[in-house]
């Protein structure tokens, strides 16, 4: 017997009593359903009971690194006792550091959709008070707040004495050396450079087939900027004339800012790419450098992760005709103006940073002094930190006493000004520019862009 | 005996003029057809719908955001065609879109090349070849941030295993810290990041390629390169032309997240291709509405390249096609 196919009419039967039509109908409800809940949501969560969203990269996160998992902590237990004393609640939200400031942050505020507290950089400072999404948060402090910070740690943080980021830390810069490989080359503490000429010469004596004289930063960005600063300081440069009108940046100090780190790699005491990728503490314990110019951030890692290694810091030499300087860096708090709630926002930065009360300073303390390894914002937080021991190890003491003293606020420079900066450091530096030509043209594009500009004062 | 026959094919075979009659359950021709059409409509809908949604209207969107100045904090001021002037005499935008061109010349034949003798060699017949082929293939599968970091070890000056190996015959660089080789160093790392998945293609083309051409070409006394030439090369034609195509856009659009990770644009903005200087006109600077501009004429660009690849290769149709 013939088989006989199944006559079934596809565009009417699919099975069980369900045709193409309702199938249809079902498929269009359901791409409506998964279309509108996002919007749904997303006009929810802007109610004003929900919680201020703290962006941030610290915390909450488990870290296997102690010094990371205590950092994690104290973010913790500061919203856990702001969320207990407040009605209006703070939930803090990760966001891994690349990320953060380098796509997440300016995409959410582009999008119209930035956190209601952040934590924000000196570079990015400027960018973001001029677009008007930093809540002034003078209102929320007393007079005697505002004086216990230093005046250096408030003053790039300042826009026509309104204070816009509470900073949380104090990060100077110096150079950080391994004692061993001092002693291999026949070094002690007498040789302890103070100019650039020494410098260089003591670089070259530590100098190996598989270690590095001395490290300074090779990747291009903010941090690397910031890192070249204070020589440019050290050399008397000012970047631009009194009444920022001008760039000053192509004279002398500029030349020999530049000369001097273009020196560092031609003579090969210093490398093209960092050591151990960055990581300062496995490359001086692991032999890979013997000096490396960084921040005070290092100190709780060298005690956690390397506690016997020893190791010593020195302020940054200087040229001669020069003066000891070194860039304080940091990063603040902010409120969004912008946000549903900017006052509890800025409330919650003072509450944290800002106030004359115990819990505010000692939260300073502990964050410098126990989570992180950073000089207090606060003069109060400093003696407290000071006297609760927090200084007291020799490299914690010479950055208190002798590195920090003479150091200068980040400058908040735009995107401009530290894009023409980046451009003659790395010329310089890696591609055998220059100097003189190098200082020139970022002078150029710095001018160019200073006839236009009209904000804030840049340092 | 009997033959099992579908109501597509029933419905091929009948002219308009003898269809079935009207009111069966299949209908006449021409409305089966159009319901066939509907059906197709219909399963092409939600990739339309997401490409529209995901692709068709950020696109619009970038191109309309071309014609402002974005702060990125809500403010937008209409320019005209001001990102564009300012896009031409922007020396870093030519500079780093002239880095690209050259990016695409060598990294593009490089991984065509080395795709392709990858396929052939894991086609063959060799003990453990299953082995070589996973293992040629796990770089695709490992994050690129992964890649990045792993290379970024290797190359590090003095210390690092490629420049141990190097120094080891006399050949001291910094592979990624020296504007001469810097480019060179992240071409190699894509190639080896990307040649498992070009070969999983080309491999794939090689084997729909019938065995009795080969038999036939080896009872002609063909030897390899002959068989090579004369059967694989041209019946490869319409995979050759994907890899292609598919290689140089995403040479020209692609490769952030390694440069991101490895060099971060430098030394010297020697790796700053045209989409990591757009990235961080975008993302560091603030500039959405220039880097917008930039956008739009890397598509243009783009488009004008794949022409060319097409006008070349025909699309990648046989000649007899």
């Amino acid at each position: 017997m013939p088989e006989t196919p199944q006559h079934v009419n596809p565009s009417t039967d699919l099975s069980g009593g369900l045709n193409r039509r309702r199938l249809f109908k079902m498929g269009g409800a359901i791409a409506a359903g998964s279309i509108a809940t996002p919007l749904i949501s997303s006009c929810s969560s802007a109610s004003a009971s929900e919680p201020l969203r703290f962006w941030n990269f610290y915390s909450p996160v488990t870290q296997e690194k102690e010094d990371l998992q205590r950092q994690s902590d104290w973010f913790a237990k500061l919203v856990s006792d702001w969320n207990s004393s407040h009605e209006r609640q703070v939930v803090l939200e990760y966001i891994p550091g690349q990320a953060y400031s380098g796509s997440k942050l300016p995409t959410a505020f582009a999008a119209g959709n930035g956190p209601d507290i952040f934590l924000i950089s000196p570079g990015d400072f400027l960018r973001y008070q001029t677009g008007g999404v930093l809540a002034d948060l003078t209102p929320y402090m007393t007079q005697e707040a505002i004086d216990d910070f230093f005046p250096d740690a408030l003053a790039t943080r300042t826009v026509d004495g309104k204070v816009y980021a509470l900073p949380m830390e104090i990060e100077p810069l110096t150079i950080f050396y391994s004692r061993p490989a001092w002693e291999r080359a026949g070094l002690s503490e007498g040789d302890i450079p103070t100019s650039w000429d020494q410098l260089l010469n003591v670089a070259d004596k530590l100098t190996s087939a598989s270690s590095s004289g001395l490290v300074l930063e090779t990747v291009p960005g903010y941090y690397q900027n910031f890192t070249y600063y204070p020589w440019f300081w050290a050399a008397n440069g000012k970047m631009f004339n009194e009444d920022q009108t001008a760039a000053t940046f192509a004279g002398a100090a500029g030349e020999q800012s530049l000369r001097f780190w273009a020196d560092t790699v031609r003579t090969g005491v210093a490398p093209r790419t960092l050591p151990a990728a960055g990581d300062l503490v496995g490359a001086l314990s692991g032999g890979q450098a013997a000096m490396w110019h960084s921040g005070i951030w290092n100190v709780v890692a060298f005690q956690l992760n390397a506690p016997d290694f020893d190791y010593g810091v020195f302020k940054t030499p200087w040229p001669s005709g020069g003066e000891y300087t070194t860039a304080l860096g940091g990063w603040a708090f902010v409120a969004n103006a912008k946000s549903r709630d900017a006052q509890a926002a800025a409330e919650f930065c003072v509450y944290a940073l800002g106030s004359m009360e115990d819990h505010s300073i000692n939260r300073m303390v502990d964050w410098c002094t126990y989570a992180k390894s950073d000089i207090a914002p606060r003069k109060s937080a400093l003696q407290r930190g000071t006297a609760k021991g927090g200084y007291d190890t020799p490299v914690m003491k010479t950055f208190k006493d002798d590195i920090f003293p003479g150091g200068r606020g980040e400058p908040r420079y735009p995107p401009v000004v530290y894009k023409a900066i980046s451009d003659a450091v790395q010329a310089c530096q890696l591609a055998g520019a220059d100097p003189a030509q190098a200082a020139e043209t970022a002078n150029k594009a710095i001018d160019a862009y200073l006839k236009t500009y009209d904000g804030p004062r840049m340092e | 005996m009997t033959t099992a026959t579908s109501p597509t094919d029933a419905a091929d075979r009948s002219s308009p003029t003898a269809g079935p009659p009207a009111g069966t359950a299949g209908g006449t021709t021409s409305e089966r057809r159009r319901r066939e059409r509907r059906a197709g409509w219909l399963f092409v809908l939600p990739d339309a719908i997401g490409l529209l949604i995901f692709l068709g209207i950020p696109m619009v969107l970038t191109f309309v955001l071309s014609f402002f100045r974005v702060n990125g904090f809500g403010a937008y001021d209409f320019v005209g065609f001001a990102n564009f002037q300012r896009m031409f005499s922007d020396p870093q935008f030519t500079s780093s879109l002239l880095r690209s061109l050259v990016y695409i010349v060598i990294l593009v034949p490089l991984l065509f090349v080395v795709s392709l003798a990858l396929a052939i060699l894991v086609t063959k017949k060799i003990p453990m070849i299953g082995v070589f082929r996973s293992a040629f293939f796990v770089p695709y599968v490992v994050s690129l941030v992964v890649v990045g970091l792993v290379w970024q070890f290797m190359l590090t000056d003095k210390v690092g295993v490629v420049s141990r190996l190097f120094s080891g015959i006399g050949v001291e660089a910094s592979w990624l810290g020296d504007p001469k080789y810097a480019l060179a160093s992240v071409i190699v790392v894509t190639v080896w990041y990307q040649m498992g998945y070009y070969m999983i293609i080309f491999m794939a083309g090689i084997q729909d390629i019938p065995k009795e051409y080969y038999e036939a070409a080896t009872i002609d006394g063909a030897g390899g390169w002959a068989s090579f030439k004369s059967i694989t090369w041209p019946l490869l034609r319409p995979t050759s032309f994907f890899v292609l195509l598919t290689t140089t856009i995403a040479a020209l659009t692609g490769g952030l997240d390694l440069i991101y990770v490895l060099t971060k644009g430098g030394p010297a903005n020697s790796t700053t291709l045209v989409i990591f200087y757009i990235f961080q006109q975008a993302f560091q600077y603030g500039e959405f509405g220039y880097a917008a501009a930039m956008s739009t004429f890397l598509v243009l660009v783009m488009l004008a390249i794949s022409m060319v690849i097409f006008a070349v290769t025909r699309g990648g149709r046989f000649d007899n096609d």
